[in-house]
């Protein structure tokens, strides 16, 4: 006798559907799963068992083979538990095969007959080839968000036999349970004196550019980056969909509203490794930081402390906005376009580092910086230094600006962006960059003559004019770039390798 | 430069200098104990009580109690090392050694109170016998500000014909002799504390490549020898004894540069001290000196008075654009000090936009120096 019940597995942060084929047959009792399971598949032959049985269901003692198809894809997790179950059920006869027709199942079974909820229910309701779906309760919410398809939220086998058989309705809404941590976004009102670095992150926030912040502990640099995704506008629905998709993958509840609608913060330890970063690791090659933050602020605070290997990881995630995981057993994409914002200490001794000013030798520095490659520095737009606040500042003065008025601005130079079809300046590319910010004279000499000086890469000098005309979006600005918004893109672009001795006449 | 007369077939014919040098290629061979072991005896029959392995009583009285030990480990380095192999690998190298008493030993040294018993020297020795020489030292972890008076020192005095002795460290030791290379005119001298063949820091190989060739580099320290703590101290009186007068540009409240004011006192070499900020880390030794009493250096002129060469030369043309507004502004708020974008933005009442584009207005015209994204004046 043989059942196929519809489901889908998780592959990175995408679903692929899979079907479920049980045949049970006359031989020596036996209960195999073939078709590429992983080590937490293999294990729902024990689930599955003991959920039936706790259900009142009684267990063929015949041969059951469980074939999970295509067979090339690997599959991950607890997800087949349930249309396993419901396979053998139909299989062994205790519900028609008809009433599960055009249906698939997706859900995890506890030794006692329940349903429970999965991670990646969206991309997983997403991908199975048929309209309804049966979902653990607390999966329904999140199930639901995928439009056109309708979700039975299921408590346990039990009433799930029932309602297949007719004998009773499909159980109503049954409320998720679980709720994302909502919190307000700090404020950047919060925040005292530090006219530079303010200015820096709304340049940021306006042409998600990459920052770096340097500067000494206490400094504020940590308080200044998380008040970054603030600024940032809303997530479109589009946007909204994917990063939902891909935090829903990595197991983390949807807030009540239904998709994640603010840019998401990400802010991993330096003891980070590059599989956790950039993603993979495992075959169920799990999404990383870098895509945790899609669409938001990935924040690396103590950068200098981070394993260089790791840092290079990013490079190339950073700059084709996308990740790509190769394993054996196949290979996935994730979305990775995040505003990267990372902080450091101007030495390693935690000071100033002020040029005569601390006691660490010279190759002491030079090795703590060294762990950040020139091309990854030469990936951060915005370089900027925070000094301590004043005691003045801190205690008397007045609040700042407080982040809405910011993400007024942030929003309307945005407005311009789109105008020129990117959602921000730092997408635009060589020859739209040229139309849409062309140089006066002076500006072009001004750049010629520091690149000549060697202080500008190929690199530098598109990101540097990039940075000109987010600052003329913010400040409204119409005409040519002149020489003053390119000297002001260079003077927030200060170079924390930059040695001693430079000007031996 | 090697002959055939160079090399030498058995020891017997191996000059002073040879055995002096490969006395010095022991572990931890200073001068002092060197003179102590050579007290009565020639450095040839010094060799051999080395090599013998023998007590060493008379060098007790430098050492102290570690002296058994350190005669076994002389013992067994000697008889690792043959002094003749080591002679003919350095002459081969091109290197000039004079033992204290050759006619080419540099005059100014013969009456040291703790001569070296032997220099090593790469260039051209005669480069030491110029009528005044003035060795400018100083920390390496200098501010702009130090650097550039190094530079400009360094390169006038040369103009004025003055030599400039040097260590070839990082910071002042190597801006000085840089200036004086920039310049032309008096052959520069470098002391240094490794062996000639290894050049430290690596960062300064090619000057100090660029002073063998224009000048002379000396060296105590036999080939081979890597940088040791103890030897910098060493090499500071070589510094001292050569200089006529000394200069201190930048000197934390302690560092190596101490020393080679200690060792001009014991000479009496006039001492100079730069004066600088008081907020300044790196003025705070030399501001220390000024306040016991040293001479301070306002200007070129001070070092030409105090070798007795009274004299003064003209500053030259300042090329850079001069500064507008709000330009000047941010350069007055800056002061002389390393400041930051953040300072600076408490101390100029500007919008950040037109703060950023001045501070990299400043840069470009030569009136700021950027150094890890601290902005100093230059002068």
């Amino acid at each position: 006798m043989l059942a196929t019940v519809h489901a889908a597995t998780l592959l990175g942060v995408r679903g692929h559907p899979v079907r479920v084929e049980v045949h049970v047959d006359n031989g020596l009792p036996a209960f195999n799963v073939v078709g590429l399971p992983d080590a937490s598949c293999k294990e729902a032959r024990d689930r599955v068992r003991a959920a039936l049985v706790s259900s009142g269901f009684a267990w063929p003692s015949r041969r059951i083979t469980v074939n999970l198809a295509p067979t090339g894809v690997p599959k991950a997790g607890a997800v087949l538990d349930l249309p396993m179950a419901v396979g053998l059920l139909v299989a062994c006869g205790e519900v028609e095969p008809t009433s599960i027709e055009g249906m698939a199942f997706l859900g995890e079974l506890g030794l006692d007959g329940s349903v429970r909820p999965i991670p990646g229910a969206l991309p997983l309701v997403d991908a199975v080839e048929v309209d309804v779906v049966v979902v653990a309760p607390d999966n329904a919410d999140e199930a639901r968000l995928v439009t056109p398809k309708v979700a039975h939220p299921i408590p346990d086998l039990r009433s799930l036999v029932l309602a297949l058989r007719g004998e009773e309705p499909w159980p109503e809404t049954g409320s998720s349970t679980q709720e994302a941590a909502s919190f307000e976004e700090p404020d950047l009102a919060d925040v005292r004196g530090q006219r530079m670095a303010r200015f820096a992150i709304e340049v940021a926030a306006a042409g998600a550019h990459h920052l770096l912040l340097i500067g000494p502990p206490g400094a504020g640099k940590s308080m200044l980056a998380r008040r970054l995704p603030g600024l940032l506008p809303d997530l479109t629905d589009d946007q909204a969909l994917e990063v939902s998709r891909i935090r829903s993958a990595a197991g983390e509840p949807l807030p009540t509203g239904g998709l994640f609608r603010r840019p998401p913060w990400r802010s991993p330890h330096h003891g980070a490794s590059s599989a956790a970063l950039v993603g993979g690791g495992s075959a169920a090659m799990h999404p990383g930081e870098i895509s945790l933050a899609h669409g938001g602020v990935l924040f690396l605070d103590e950068l200098g402390e981070f394993a260089p290997k790791v840092l290079d990881a990013l490079r190339q995630p950073l700059e084709d906005g996308t990740v790509q995981i190769s394993r054996v057993a196949g290979s996935a994409d994730y979305p990775a376009r995040v505003l990267l914002v990372a902080a450091m200490n101007p030495c390693p001794c935690g000071g100033s580092g002020a040029p005569g000013g601390c006691r660490c030798p010279e190759h002491v520095r030079l090795k703590y910086f060294r762990r950040v490659s020139g091309p990854l520095l030469d990936r951060f737009d915005l370089r900027i230094d925070v000094d301590l606040p004043e005691p003045v500042e801190l205690l008397g003065g007045r609040d700042g600006e407080p982040s809405s008025a910011v993400a007024e601005r942030v929003a309307s130079a945005r407005e311009r962006a789109r105008a020129r079809g990117v959602t921000a300046n730092v997408e635009l590319g060589a020859s739209a960059l040229a139309t849409a910010a062309p140089l006066s004279h002076e500006a072009t000499r001004l750049l010629e003559a520091t690149l000549h000086a060697g202080r500008l890469s190929a690199r530098g000098l598109h990101r540097v004019r990039t940075v000109a005309l987010t600052i003329a979006d913010l400040t409204g600005s119409e005409a040519l770039i002149g020489p003053d918004l390119i000297d002001a893109a260079l003077g927030l672009r200060i170079d924390p390798f930059r040695p001693a001795g430079h000007g031996i006449h | 430069m090697a002959s055939t007369d160079d090399v030498v077939a058995n020891e017997a014919e191996l000059p002073e200098a040879g055995w002096l040098t490969a006395l010095l290629g022991l572990p931890a061979m200073g001068p002092r104990r060197l003179a102590a072991l050579l007290d009565g005896r020639s450095p040839a029959e010094a060799w051999v009580v080395v090599r013998s392995g023998r007590p060493l009583p008379e060098v007790a009285a430098v050492v102290g109690g570690r002296v058994a030990a350190l005669a076994t480990e002389w013992a067994q380095a000697a008889r690792a090392i043959q002094p003749e192999a080591v002679w003919s690998a350095t002459r081969a190298a091109g290197v000039e050694v004079v033992a204290y008493g050759d006619a080419s030993y540099p005059r100014c040294l013969l009456d040291d109170p703790e001569p070296a018993p032997v220099l090593f020297a790469v260039g051209r020795l005669e480069a030491v016998a110029v009528p005044s020489r003035v060795a400018i030292v100083g920390t390496r972890r200098c501010t702009r500000y130090g650097r550039d008076v190094a530079t400009e020192l360094g390169g006038s005095l040369a103009e004025a014909g003055v030599a400039v002795v040097s260590g070839l460290a990082l910071g002042i030791d190597g801006a000085a002799h840089a200036g004086a290379l920039a310049a032309g005119g008096a052959s520069p001298i470098g002391v240094v504390a490794t062996g000639l063949d290894i050049a430290y820091p690596v960062a300064n190989r090619r000057l100090w490549n660029r002073v063998a060739e224009a000048g002379v580099l000396l060296s105590e320290a036999p080939l081979g020898t890597g940088p040791r703590g103890w030897r910098f101290p060493a090499r500071n009186r070589i510094i001292a004894g050569l200089a006529d007068v000394v200069v201190v540009v930048e000197s934390h409240a302690s560092g190596g540069s101490l020393y080679t004011v200690e060792a001009a006192l014991e000479r009496d070499r006039p001492v100079l001290a730069v004066p600088g900020p008081i907020h300044s880390p790196a003025s705070r030794g030399t501001n220390h000196l000024l306040a016991e009493g040293c001479v301070p250096l306002c200007g070129i002129d001070d070092v030409l008075t105090a070798l007795g060469l009274v004299g003064s030369t003209p500053a030259p043309a300042d090329r850079r654009p001069s500064p507008g507004e709000p330009d000047l502004g941010v350069l007055e708020a800056a002061g002389w000090s390393p400041t930051t974008l953040g300072a600076l933005s408490r101390r100029v009442d500007l919008p950040p936009v037109d703060l950023a584009s001045s501070v990299a207005r400043l840069v470009r015209m030569g009136w700021f120096d950027e150094e890890r994204g601290f902005y100093q004046r230059v002068r």
